[in-house]
């Protein structure tokens, strides 16, 4: 949620959402998408009826299962024999509209794609995707918004300050249509965990679907094998700080390798896994009071700052790496001449397969984060959903129709539907190998890019066709990671400063924070950086999320992992 | 004139040289690191001063499927029609308004430079454009910005500084302005109209705002926005298995968007150089 962070995509690009969202901010971490909800006032999700949660029955069977605690089902291979989620197309003609960002290239128009076509008739209706460059999607958001030329389903990534504004005006109130067991109309959508859409709300209302994504984003991915190297097999045997700082010189050779690279999506320093080592809080903590306190003032936070001081003064960082792009900074991964990263964990399976592309010697893994004095560090809930879509004002039958197609977008894994969305038309798009993986022809590549996925989706399946290793490797990450995973307190609340001020303030803080551990001034100046951060805004921000805290009944509704 | 010493031509030599190399070795990169395969880009960590490797694959991903090559095809297009059209009313405008006997004239004027100084903004000209029902049509690509203040001004100051002489002995033999203007103003402005044109063209060229704002169809894109695509995107270029490396792919795309106007300035650099004017009065 840094700043200007516009951070990509699938396949683990989280939050290129959140343009600026408040305090949190952080640029510093470039961290992802736990989320605000976004109410007029102070309010939580608690005062909203949720759809009930409904897991699907029948599907196939993962081989290794999904968790309570929010680890996602993995599968070896393709479901041999997908069921059709559909017995009959959910539509019976007309066109559902939709505007998404666009991550990729272009992908086949419409008329030349096979697989769009089938995705239409599977459906019953025209689908008709206005796809915007990521970078230029809110800018094209706010046009049509001006021009009063909504499609049906908008993809909603930053908040824009005025967003309670914007909901209420141009916006569906969707909670009489899925809050509580009229979810059970669509059978997909009741599959997302209530934990995930206890991000979708807005002044009291359901306004949003959300792109669920897997809990936590990680904690950074790191080259076991350099590890090896320097004497420690796994980053989980790693007893506290001290041993990490030697561990990272060891590893450092000036000019060859070095210990961590940064980019300047992540702020410049990979800071997340520090900061979780430290056990930094998930950008607020809740103490048993009631009170909140900004990671930015906690004790930890600070250890943190000054460990990674430290470690640049030991030169373990890779010079220049601070003003890199993220591609940069993987390829120094890949390659070998970084060992430590921040990236968000869905983005791993592309950092493994490429290392091994480049040395089959390599050992990327995913750093699970030890404590700073021994037992364990922590790990955010900060990838809950990827985006939300927000559906255009229309009366309760065009709506219907309009759940009904997100009730489609959003057919599980291993279900017929899934399989057209992602891979398209079998013999044109993609071709089975002998284990029924789906491989995409040269043709399916194009045709696949449609951003059909942005319109609603499941909760992710791990599914790395051909990789047990890396599949199980996800697996156990998140299993590990998610058991670490802490939540936001404030991640469903709304406060009103944070929107207008949240990105200036959060850049200040990682501005004087960048000083700090590149040595150019003492640790002592995070303390006026905080105490400015405070008297500009900071303070505010507090007193408007404890204020929604206690308006808002019952829990603090953040991103609790659900069944 | 004082000859050069030997010391002052090294050293200009050293200059010009430096300059060259600043100018040129960034090029040279752009260009071997589209020719790279991933294992040099890895290896060189981004880009890649000689590809050990050197293979086509970024090229292929880029033209796979044909959507760079039909957005080349529509900002051909939308340049040569854009241009063309961008000059004719540039021509015409800057041609009126350089006679001083137009009534209103400056006026005119005045509102053509009130939009140098104000934009108006993003939510207006999308607005405007939705109004004249130009959404979704090339035509919104050219019509807003058909003719450039600038430009207007460049050739109106031109037409003035031509000898009021010329419009005279033209008018003593009938003609009228359209014919002043073909016959007599523009044979003389080629020069000027050759830089215009070249403005409008790389504009035209490069423009990808206007596209992103009023095309939803993104086979009508022109290679500017698909190329932007590309670039800022980074990654899932070819979705998942990467047979060429982001950078290789984003350099080939920087590749194919300058050839086109790199093989067009040659031709037109000597009217930037050229004196125009000379001997036009004597004749």
């Amino acid at each position: 949620m840094s700043g200007k962070n516009i951070v990509k995509a699938e396949l683990g690009r989280r939050s290129f959402l959140w343009g600026g969202v408040g305090v949190a901010s952080l640029a510093l971490t470039g961290c992802g998408s736990s989320a605000k909800s976004t109410a007029g006032k102070a309010s939580s999700a608690a005062d909203v009826t949720l759809p009930t949660f409904v897991p699907l029955a029948g599907g196939a069977a993962p081989d290794l299962p999904a968790t309570a605690a929010g680890v996602p089902a993995a599968y070896y291979t393709y479901p041999a024999a997908p069921v059709a989620a559909y017995s009959a197309p959910p539509l019976s003609g007309g066109k559902i509209s939709a505007m998404t960002p666009l991550f990729t290239s272009p992908p086949s128009g419409h008329d030349a794609n096979p697989a769009w076509q089938a995705v239409e008739k599977a459906l019953g209706a025209k689908v008709d995707i206005t796809m915007i460059v990521g970078d230029d999607y809110d800018t094209k958001l706010s046009t049509t918004v001006a021009g009063d030329s909504l499609p049906d389903i908008v993809v909603i990534t930053a908040d824009p300050a005025n967003l309670p504004g914007l909901l209420a005006a141009k916006f569906a109130d969707l909670t009489p249509l899925l809050g509580g067991d009229k979810a059970k109309q669509y059978p997909h959508l009741a599959a997302i965990p209530t934990a995930v859409w206890e991000q979708c709300t807005s002044a009291g209302k359901l306004y949003f679907i959300p792109i669920p994504r897997n809990i936590s984003a990680g904690s950074g991915f790191y080259r076991q094998d350099m590890f090896a190297a320097a004497g420690v097999n796994d980053c989980r045997d790693i007893k506290n700080a001290d041993d990490f700082l030697t561990l990272l010189k060891e590893i450092t050779v000036p000019g060859k390798q070095y210990g961590v690279a940064g980019s300047s999506g992540n702020g410049g320093f990979s800071a997340m896994p520090f900061l979780h080592i430290f056990g930094v809080p998930n950008m607020w903590r809740l103490d048993g009071g009631g009170n909140l306190t900004a990671h930015y003032e906690t004790d930890e936070y600070k250890a943190a700052v000054e460990f990674m001081a430290k470690v640049y003064k030991a030169g373990c960082y890779l010079p220049g790496s601070q003003g890199w792009t993220k591609n940069q900074m993987e390829d120094a991964f890949q390659s070998g001449k970084a060992a430590l990263i921040y990236d968000g964990l869905p983005g791993f399976g592309v950092a493994y397969q490429q290392a091994k592309k480049i040395s089959p010697a390599a050992a990327p893994a995913p750093f699970v984060p030890f404590g700073h004095a021994g037992g364990k560090g922590v790990t955010w809930k900060d990838n809950i959903y990827f985006a939300r879509v927000a559906l255009k004002k229309a009366d309760p039958a065009r709506l219907a129709d309009v759940l009904k197609a997100c009730d489609f977008f959003a057919s599980p894994f291993g279900t017929k539907e899934h399989m057209l969305l992602n891979f398209g038309v079998e013999g044109t798009d993609y071709t089975l190998d002998e284990n029924h993986n789906p491989v995409l022809t040269a043709q399916g590549k194009n045709d696949t890019l449609v951003t059909f996925k942005y319109l609603s989706a499941p909760t992710q399946a791990q599914f790395y066709p051909g990789q047990k290793d890396l599949t199980d490797l996800m697996y156990k990450s998140y299993t590990d990671e998610i058991a670490l995973a802490v939540a936001d307190p404030t991640a469903s609340l709304y406060s009103p400063t944070a929107g207008k001020k949240g990105t200036a303030l959060g850049k200040a803080m990682s501005d004087a924070v960048a000083q700090i551990i590149t040595g150019q001034s003492s640790l002592s100046a995070l303390d006026s950086a905080v105490k400015t951060w405070r008297s500009n805004g900071g303070d505010q921000i507090r007193s408007e999320y404890q204020q929604a805290l206690q308006g808002g009944t019952a829990s603090t509704a953040s991103g609790t992992p659900t069944k | 004139m004082e000859r050069p010493s030997r010391l002052g031509t090294g050293a200009k030599a050293l200059v010009i040289a430096a300059v060259f190399v600043v100018v040129v070795y960034p090029l040279y990169v752009v260009l071997a690191t589209s020719f790279s395969s991933e294992a040099d880009v890895a290896k060189a960590g981004g880009l890649v001063a000689w590809p050990a490797h050197p293979t086509l694959d970024a090229y292929r991903t880029v033209f796979n499927g044909g959507i760079v090559t039909r957005a080349l095809l529509v900002s051909f297009g939308v340049t040569l029609v854009g241009t063309l059209l961008s000059v004719a009313a540039t021509v015409g405008m800057a041609y009126g308004l350089s006679r001083r006997d137009l009534v209103g004239g400056r006026f005119i004027l005045l509102i053509a430079l009130f939009t140098m100084l104000f934009n108006p903004g993003i939510i207006p000209n999308f607005l405007t454009v939705k109004q004249l029902g130009l959404l979704g049509t090339y035509a919104a690509l050219v019509l807003p910005s058909l003719v450039s203040a600038f430009n207007l001004v460049v050739l109106r100051s031109f037409f003035m500084a031509l000898p009021g002489e010329l419009y005279e002995a033209a008018r003593l033999d009938g003609a009228g302005d359209f014919r002043i203007l073909t016959r007599v103003v523009l044979p003389l402005s080629k020069g000027v109209i050759a830089v215009v044109s070249l403005f409008y063209a790389v504009g035209y060229w490069n423009a990808f705002f206007n596209a992103m704002l009023y095309l939803d169809d993104n086979t009508k894109w022109p290679l500017a926005l698909v190329l932007r695509s590309f670039v800022t995107q980074g990654d899932a270029i070819s979705n998942g298995e990467g047979i060429a490396s982001t950078q290789a792919i984003q350099m080939a795309v920087v590749v194919v968007s300058v050839v086109p106007i790199v093989l067009v300035y040659p031709f037109l650099q000597r009217y930037f150089t050229k004196g125009v004017l000379s001997g036009a009065v004597k004749g």
